[in-house]
């Protein structure tokens, strides 16, 4: 380290070091590898000095201060275990373990135990006595191998507390709890979550939320990041409980969603056993959500993977072998006409699967029927989402923010990160509106919230739009008398706005399944217009960027480019030495749901919609599909975890995804399968070797994908000059409440899946926060129609009849009900005017 | 409390953080407990949440969350009481209106308070009902006293 005015000189145990001014004396003692235990500091908070387990003699200073807290300073004497110290802190570790079950850190046989508790058994070893599902992870542990502590002279006090179950992901111990305050200031300062407080005071005091109330209640994000820091046993995962120490780390990217998060999985021999945040990354900064923090290892790793070829015969599923599976589809696939044929690729698939799978359908099967479920996800908007993608700022421009207005964002489960960085922002002064018709977690750090009532959200927008402008344009379209949001607060709003010198808009998915999502978000796209004002739309689908750059629709060709242009068309099958055919007689997904039939169908890590709507369906995915629909060849495909790859952002970032685990049994990646059938069909330009072989291809094609092997990451939106046909228009008709039908009926499709999976069906807590099937209703209605909680009720329409379990919450508007519906359901007009009545069976 | 009442109470304070152990005084003061919906109404107010604003208030003993009962009982558990046998007093009114300390009897007459010195100790053990102290109580008169006050 250069000497100069930056830095001071201290003496550590007798040895002279440089260090730079202003840090503390652990952080001193750490950047020269001198070990001083600690407990209640993380790197990632601010000092506390609770735990008092670092103090250091520094001489000249009367007492012995706690390292964590005292600054070095020019000429510091510090020493860091001298007798002395070792016995203060030998006492102190005794006063915390008086009241933490520790018999075994401080049992006689505990060194003869470790050397024996080995044994060599098919399942984890469970030899010796083990209280603590943090064993061996537990830092309260090493301390006391540390400090060599033998036995608690203190009378042990048990606190004698419940063991919290009832909240998913994870459990609560706090009779192992030291009060080191780090889940507290985790939640506080960097989540700013604020469920985690002290509560009550002196030998009572206890962590938790208000009023004994579970985290579900309080507004808890499930991130994680208190069990991250927890130093004992007191916090555990539910699901990696018992699991111990993990071998490896594998950084990669999160496909739960657009944000794409960089994400440590954890590997113990070869199952991703857990997964935490990339510290310091410029996406998510050690920051996770709840996907991607604990869905990861239970969504790769569940007993019901499908793990080899399966073929129907008769509804009979049997087990096949590779070379019949891929024999099987050749054969089906060499006699299908190309208007016969169609492929429907998941979002959730890499850059490499999605290129391939778009090859395949058009140079092997020569037709351009190759689509993405992200067609009907976003249905008649899907053009104007596109366009404003087309236009997407990055995080790092939020960041830089002084307004940020969320429409229709709710970022407690889904993108928490973008709420951290939202609340971060508020802390800093950033204004902060959120346009949202339901109650949601930003309206705590949001200075307007323009509540609009369901249905009248464009004509809301359009109004702020208006009022953005000046002169005669402000004045123009009237606001509904019962609109929801004041002339006040809108035009409170838009004055914000205009005031604003770089805002952004935040465009998250609660409108985006409305029939008129295309006129909402066109209005959007004119605020843009405003050179100050950027927008970022938040897409749900990991790889929706990647879709578009890949070409995996009809209209789009790799690199953006559209499949109706010979030019693009030419240029392409140069490239590829084969003839590409002419884009006429456009097929998309949604077709499949209107009943129109294909001859063979191949699902590429989707899952078939509703009954069957091929003669061959080919079904490549992760987990086998529900027993009732039917897939006649069904070949098992690699998770995230398990092949190399690139996955492009909602902003634009190239991020890799790493192979943390080899694939189990016979699952191979999907661009692997797509070669071998192609191959067997005796198409040529599919022997890729690799990833590497695509990725090298992909880029002479798609300039954007140059530098795949060491991505930038840096964000820049999509380029595409194609646009995408839709089958069906936007509806306008806002539809009136009756008598007859006295609820507004919305509904969500399930927002949290991988591959087209839910994640409920197959994670435990999942099934807690992301309920499906599930109808949300104020509770004042449900008074008035004497309803409850868990009921089964009957939603009818004149075109709709559903069964729907009742879920009360304050937060519904009145006269609403909010649907989450189940994985391939669909709601005929959404918003939808309906009748609500109790099943009495 | 009403809406209005809030309001009224809400009105004197800008709203910043140093401002919650007042609010919550004052709110005692006016409903004799911290409610839920207080606590809700704080939160929305001071923009912080509700689970800091309860860390704070349940760090001091001075704050109560359960509705007092139209009587109080207080009993003492000072060093001379506890001697002569205050905790029984305390665990015949726990069974009496099957509550736990701090809370309030079913039918809403009476809460249980432990203190801890009322400065009368030769009168050992003291329990206190709203402003009147008896002084030498046993298990058994406990119900003879409590008949005045229902």
């Amino acid at each position: 380290m250069s000497k100069g005015k930056s830095s001071v000189s201290i003496i550590i145990d007798n040895k002279p070091f440089q260090v730079p001014k202003g840090i503390t004396i652990l952080e001193a003692a750490e950047q020269n590898d001198i070990y001083i235990p600690t407990l209640c500091a993380h790197k990632e908070l601010t000092p506390f000095g609770g735990c008092r387990m670092c103090i250091v003699e520094v001489e000249g200073f009367r007492n012995f201060p706690t390292a964590c807290t005292t600054p070095v300073s020019e000429g510091m004497i510090i020493r860091t275990h001298t007798a002395q110290i070792q016995a203060m802190r030998s006492d102190i570790l005794q006063l915390l373990m008086s009241e933490h079950t520790s018999s075994c850190l401080v049992c006689a046989e505990n060194e003869e135990c470790k050397r024996y508790s080995g044994t060599i058994r098919k399942s984890g070893i469970t030899t010796g006595c083990r209280y603590c599902s943090n064993d061996d992870q537990c830092e309260m542990q090493e301390v006391a191998e540390y400090l060599g502590a033998k036995e608690i002279v203190y009378p042990i006090s048990y606190r004698n507390v419940r063991v919290e179950k009832e909240d998913p992901f994870y459990d609560r111990d706090y009779n192992l709890c030291i009060l080191c305050g780090r889940c507290v200031r985790m939640c506080q300062e960097i989540r700013t979550a604020n469920v985690l407080a002290f509560k009550h005071s002196g030998r009572k005091t206890v962590v938790g939320p208000a009023f004994g109330r579970t985290h579900m209640d309080s507004g808890c994000e499930f991130c994680g990041a208190c069990v991250s820091v927890c130093p004992t046993g007191t916090l555990s995962e539910k699901a990696r409980k018992w699991e111990g120490k993990p071998d490896r780390e594998v950084v990669t990217t999160c496909s739960f969603c657009g944000v794409g998060c960089q994400m440590r999985l954890l590997v113990k021999g070869d199952h991703v056993i857990g997964s935490l945040p990339v510290i310091g990354d410029m996406v998510n900064d050690g920051q996770l959500c709840v996907r991607g923090r604990f869905c990861v290892n239970e969504m790769v790793n569940n007993y019901q993977r499908l793990v080899r070829p399966f073929k129907t015969y008769t509804d009979i599923r049997v087990e096949i072998l590779w070379d019949e599976a891929i024999t099987t589809a050749a054969e089906q696939l060499k006699n299908c006409p190309p208007d016969q044929f169609g492929m429907v690729a998941s979002p959730n698939c890499s850059n490499e699967s999605l290129y391939v799978a778009q090859k395949f359908a058009r140079q092997a099967m020569n037709s351009h029927n190759i689509d993405t479920t992200a067609r009907s996800y976003y249905g008649s908007g899907f053009n104007e989402f596109l366009s404003l993608m087309k236009k997407s700022v990055s995080l790092d421009d939020v960041r830089k923010a002084d307004t940020i207005v969320c429409i229709g964002l709710d970022t407690r489960f889904g993108r928490s990160v973008i709420g951290v960085e939202l609340r971060k922002a508020a802390a800093r002064g950033t204004r902060i509106v959120t346009f949202n018709s339901r109650d949601h977690n930003l309206t705590l750090i949001a200075e307007k919230w323009l509540q609009p009532t369901i249905g009248h959200e464009a004509e809301v927008l359009e109004k702020l739009v208006a009022l953005t402008k000046s002169g005669k344009a402000a004045a123009a379209p009237k606001l509904p008398a019962d609109a929801g949001v004041s002339a006040d607060d809108l035009a409170c709003a838009a004055e914000l706005l205009k005031a604003s010198k770089s805002c952004v808009v935040m465009i998250g998915s609660d409108f985006l399944q409305y029939e008129n999502s295309d006129h909402i978000l066109t209005t959007i796209e004119q605020l843009a217009k405003n050179p100050a004002i950027g927008v970022m739309p938040l897409p749900a689908q990991n790889n929706l960027n990647g879709t578009f750059m890949m070409g995996a629709y009809p209209e789009l060709l790799p690199n953006g480019c559209a499949s109706s242009s010979k030019a693009s068309r030419d240029k392409l099958g140069t490239a590829w030495k084969a003839k590409l055919p002419s884009a006429k007689g456009q097929w998309c997904e949604s077709m499949l749901q209107q009943g129109s039939k294909l001859k063979v169908l191949y699902l590429v890590g989707e899952t078939p919609h509703g009954d069957k709507v091929a003669d061959f369906t080919i079904f490549q995915n992760i987990y086998p599909p529900d027993k009732a629909i039917h897939a006649d060849l069904m070949l098992p495909a690699a998770a995230f975890t398990e092949e190399d790859g690139t996955f492009i952002n909602g902003e634009g970032r190239l991020q890799k995804i790493r192979k943390a685990v080899e694939p189990p049994a016979d699952t191979m990646p999907d661009w692997k399968i797509l070669c071998l059938i192609a191959q067997e069909m005796g198409i040529k330009g599919f022997d890729y070797k690799s990833v590497k072989d695509i990725q090298k291809e992909i880029a002479s094609i798609v300039p954007a994908f140059k530098g795949y092997d060491k991505p930038s990451r840096a964000p820049g939106p999509i380029k595409c000059d194609g646009t995408l046909t839709l089958s069906a228009p936007g509806v306008e008709n806002m539809p009136k409440r009756s008598k007859k039908y006295p609820f507004l009926l919305t509904g969500s499709v399930v927002a949290h899946s991988y591959r087209g999976f839910p994640l409920s069906l197959y994670v435990n807590g999942a099934k807690t926060i992301f309920p499906e099937g599930v109808i949300e209703i104020n509770d004042e209605d449900a008074r008035k129609a004497k309803i409850k909680s868990g009921d089964d009720v009957i939603v009818e329409s004149g075109t709709l009849k559903g069964h729907w379990r009742v879920s009360v919450i304050a937060r519904q508007p009145r006269g609403t009900v909010h649907v989450r519906l189940r994985l391939g359901e669909t709601v005929s007009h959404n918003p939808h005017a309906v009748s609500m009545r109790k099943n009495d069976v | 409390m009403k809406e209005t009442d809030y309001d009224k109470i809400f009105s004197r304070f800008k709203g910043v953080e140093s401002d919650i152990i007042p609010m919550l005084l004052r709110i005692q003061e006016k409903e004799g407990y911290i409610s839920e919906e207080a606590v809700m109404r704080m939160s929305r107010f001071l923009r912080i949440s509700e689970n800091q604003i309860y860390g704070v208030a349940s760090f001091y003993s001075r704050y109560r969350f359960n509705k007092p009962g139209r009587n109080s009982i207080k009993v003492c558990m000072g060093t001379a009481c506890h001697v002569h046998g205050g905790k029984f007093s305390c665990e015949a009114f726990e069974w009496q209106f099957g509550v736990k300390i701090g809370e309030r009897s079913d039918d809403g007459k009476f809460d249980l308070q432990q203190v801890n010195c009322m400065g009368c100790c030769t009168l050992a053990p003291v329990v206190q009902i709203n402003e009147d102290i008896y002084g030498h109580t046993l298990v058994t008169g406990l119900k003879e006293m409590l008949r005045k006050y229902e």
